[in-house]
């Protein structure tokens, strides 16, 4: 009897284990899912039919915002909430939270996380990972792709972990995570910053200093893709890193063009952490730098009319110009896959990555837009820093798919490079200093 | 070899002071560092070419307690709820201490030793590995994110530290305890009236030590309260002003955030030294 009664409760614990999961399951991925079926039409431009709510009733959801976007999500957020008055919302919180932590954050308890988030596109694979991002609702892919970039749309379209399909998991958010040339005018014109050489001899000229962070993976990863050597997401172990097949001559030659610049102008190429460039500018011993993005309004202050912003300036190799090919990320925004309101989580979600909030936050916080009509608009063309960053993004690599063995095997290479001793006329040694990096980076 | 005595003394003592103050500067560099910068008015936020800053200001430590609107760097806030959480753990931690240690020093009772042994295998696992654990079953209370599951986390367990208490309490002469049961005392009273006043150097310590660890712990601070800004502690407060999102606007800030944090602990250690001496239980019994 004591044996019949205790098969029957693991029986029962068991199946109520197993419902837990399905029941779970269905309203994370089934919710978005459904409301596409709901309605097919009218979804523009960042607004749909109030019919898409569905049932949803008493609607609350948390966003994350880094701190400097708080204060322009919270107004998009109630234009969202006037938008569809038929709607019942409870509340739409915004909170502070960091971009950098997201990913973090949402993992360690999904239920407690926002609902709606911003991250950057290198956290892709960890949330996916987790399976803590809910796919686009497919009723919004097809007018998000159209939208927005394709590299940034292509970057956050993943296998689909059951069905194998390609999967759009992220609402494009911005296109800049990215760095470029900052140079002071009065000592780099704007012909000399297009080529890398050229800005070398300007700063030289006026004894002035260049800074680019060789012993950094993020930037001299740079070194390797102009070379050739460019990543390619993962081999099928989902694991180890892929590089896209190159010619070894070739690429060398390339190495060992930067090689002999590093050389030549020791004293003036620096390998020195971005956060040196601001100073530099204000100290008045710097030239030019290869700095971030997210760093361009301090440089601004620092350089006032004298601030130029360019592309990454092109090498000289055997007579050729290589233009400098450089790790570039994206802004999402992503779904929780836990969020009780999915449908309007998502509606949510589509509304803040569409053309107007995207311009709004390129106006305010100065984030370069994916969404191509942004791009588009009169205030991005007229900024030197989002048109200098839009022109390296034609030049980049996503920031996606990275394996962890990948920033220090590039860091290593650029200090290698750099170190006294080094002969950049090697061809040999290069070749080997290349492959040996790629060995790291693929962990062989 | 040197045959003078004083001679050899005096380069010997020479040797000994110049190892000791070599390990002094090294040692009290930084702290000389972290109070230099974050008076510190000239440069940039984060870099500055020289090490001992040319211009001085307060403007720092003013702008720490200077909280605008509803910026989510909130330093006087973190600060009270650092103080209120520590006080409160500490005031609980000390009482439930200070009691096991009595319990066990005094009282023989069945599981004694077993109880002891108990506790001081528990006392080796390190405190991290439950704290998953905790933060689920915090979860499960609904007091995920809130001060108060802080003093729970930090006080619940304060018990088992009773080792160095009980060693004290075991060195304080038990006949003492038997006249103050003559006299009609019980348990209880043996061990507020008599006991506590004679053992004021442990309670000192027992103050200090349950007063410092919730003041300065900063991973299940960190864990606990996720996104909540408003409810968090110096700790993590510090930490997320060195991280790129607030490093370039908040380096100097972070700087005088970190002297202030030295403020409290010192004012306590100043307050509680003298008992350190006073309390002497020796001459406690005559005859």
């Amino acid at each position: 009897m004591k044996k019949v009664l205790a098969i029957l409760l693991a029986g029962m614990m068991t199946a109520s284990a197993l419902a837990g999961c399905t029941g779970s399951d269905n309203s994370s991925s089934g919710g978005g899912q459904e409301s596409g079926s709901g309605s097919t039409s009218k979804v523009e431009g960042g607004k749909v039919d109030e019919s898409m709510f569905g049932d949803e009733k008493d609607i609350s959801l948390k966003v994350w915002a880094p701190e400097k976007g708080v204060t322009l999500a919270k107004k998009q957020v109630e234009a969202f909430k006037k938008m569809y008055p038929g709607v019942s919302f409870k509340s739409i919180e915004v909170v502070a939270q960091g971009e950098n932590d997201a990913a973090t954050q949402i993992v360690n308890d999904p239920n407690k996380a926002a609902d709606v988030f911003s991250f950057p596109s290198d956290q892709l694979n960890k949330l996916d990972t987790a399976k803590a991002l809910s796919p686009v609702s497919k009723a919004f892919v097809e007018d998000v792709s159209k939208a927005n970039a394709e590299n940034t749309v292509k970057a956050a379209t993943l296998k689909d972990q059951k069905t194998k399909e390609d999967t759009l998991y992220a609402y494009p958010e911005t296109n800049d995570n990215g760095y470029y040339l900052v140079y002071d005018k009065k000592v780099v014109s704007d012909e000399q910053a297009k080529k890398l050489d050229t800005v070398l001899k300007a700063c030289r000229d006026k004894g002035k200093e260049f800074i680019m962070d060789c012993g950094n993976g993020f930037y001299s990863c740079t070194f390797a893709f102009t070379a050739g050597a460019v990543i390619d997401g993962f081999e099928e172990d989902n694991e180890t890193q892929k590089f896209k097949e190159f010619d070894e001559d070739a690429a060398a030659e390339t190495l060992m063009a930067f090689a002999k610049l590093m050389k030549e102008y020791k004293g003036t190429w620096k390998s020195l952490d971005v956060a040196q460039i601001t100073s530099g500018f204000q100290n008045g011993t710097l030239g030019a730098g290869v700095d971030g993005s997210w760093n361009s309004v301090a440089d601004q202050d620092a350089l006032k009319d004298n601030f130029g912003a360019s592309k990454l300036p092109a090498i000289t190799v055997n007579g050729e110009d290589k233009p400098l090919i450089s790790m570039f990320g994206y802004k999402y925004i992503g779904v929780n896959a836990k969020t009780k309101f999915p449908r309007s989580a998502h509606i949510l979600a589509y509304n803040l990555s569409s053309e107007e909030c995207q311009l709004q936050r390129a106006e305010e916080l100065g984030w370069g837009p994916s969404n191509l009509k942004a791009q588009e608009s009169d205030f991005v063309k007229n900024s030197p820093v989002l048109q200098a960053i839009a022109e390296q993004s034609a030049n980049a690599v996503a920031q996606v798919n990275i394996q962890g063995t990948f920033w220090q095997a590039m860091g290593t290479m650029g200090n290698e490079m750099l170190k006294e001793g080094w002969k950049p006329d090697d061809k040999n040694a290069t070749k080997q200093l290349l492959n040996d990096t790629i060995k790291d980076v693929r962990d062989e | 070899m040197i045959q003078s005595y004083k001679l050899r003394r005096t380069v010997a003592n020479i040797l000994i002071y110049a190892i000791l103050i070599v390990m002094c500067l090294i040692w009290i560099s930084p702290f000389v560092y972290l109070v230099l910068h974050s008076l510190r008015a000239d440069g940039g936020n984060v870099t500055y070419n020289h090490l001992i800053p040319r211009e001085y200001t307060l403007d720092n430590y003013i702008a720490l307690f200077n909280v605008k609107g509803a910026a989510s760097i909130n330093f006087p806030r973190w600060f009270l709820n650092t103080l209120g959480v520590a006080a409160c753990s500490c005031v609980i931690s000390t009482i439930s201490q200070l009691a096991v240690a009595y319990t066990l020093s005094r009282l023989r009772f069945g599981a004694r030793k077993k109880l002891m042994n108990v506790g001081m295998i528990l006392g080796m696992f390190p405190g991290f590995m439950t704290m998953i654990a905790m933060y689920y079953l915090l979860d499960a209370m609904h007091l995920t994110r809130t001060l108060i599951a802080l003093v729970i986390c930090y006080s619940c367990g304060a018990g088992l530290g009773f080792q160095i208490s009980k060693g004290f309490f075991d060195t304080i002469p038990r006949a003492l305890d038997e006249a103050a049961t003559i006299d009609g005392a019980n348990k209880n009273q043996i061990f507020w009236k008599i006991i506590l006043p004679m053992s004021k150097p442990i309670v000192v310590y027992t103050v200090l030590t349950t007063f410092i660890g919730p003041w300065c712990d900063f991973i299940l601070a960190k864990i606990i309260m996720g996104d909540v800004r408003d409810n968090y502690t110096v700790a993590i407060g510090l930490q997320i002003m060195t991280t790129p999102e607030f490093m370039q606007g908040y380096f100097k800030q972070f700087l005088a955030g970190s002297v202030c944090v030295a403020v409290p602990i010192t004012i306590l250690f100043l307050r509680m030294q003298k008992f350190y001496v006073e309390g002497v239980t020796a001459g406690g019994v005559k005859g």
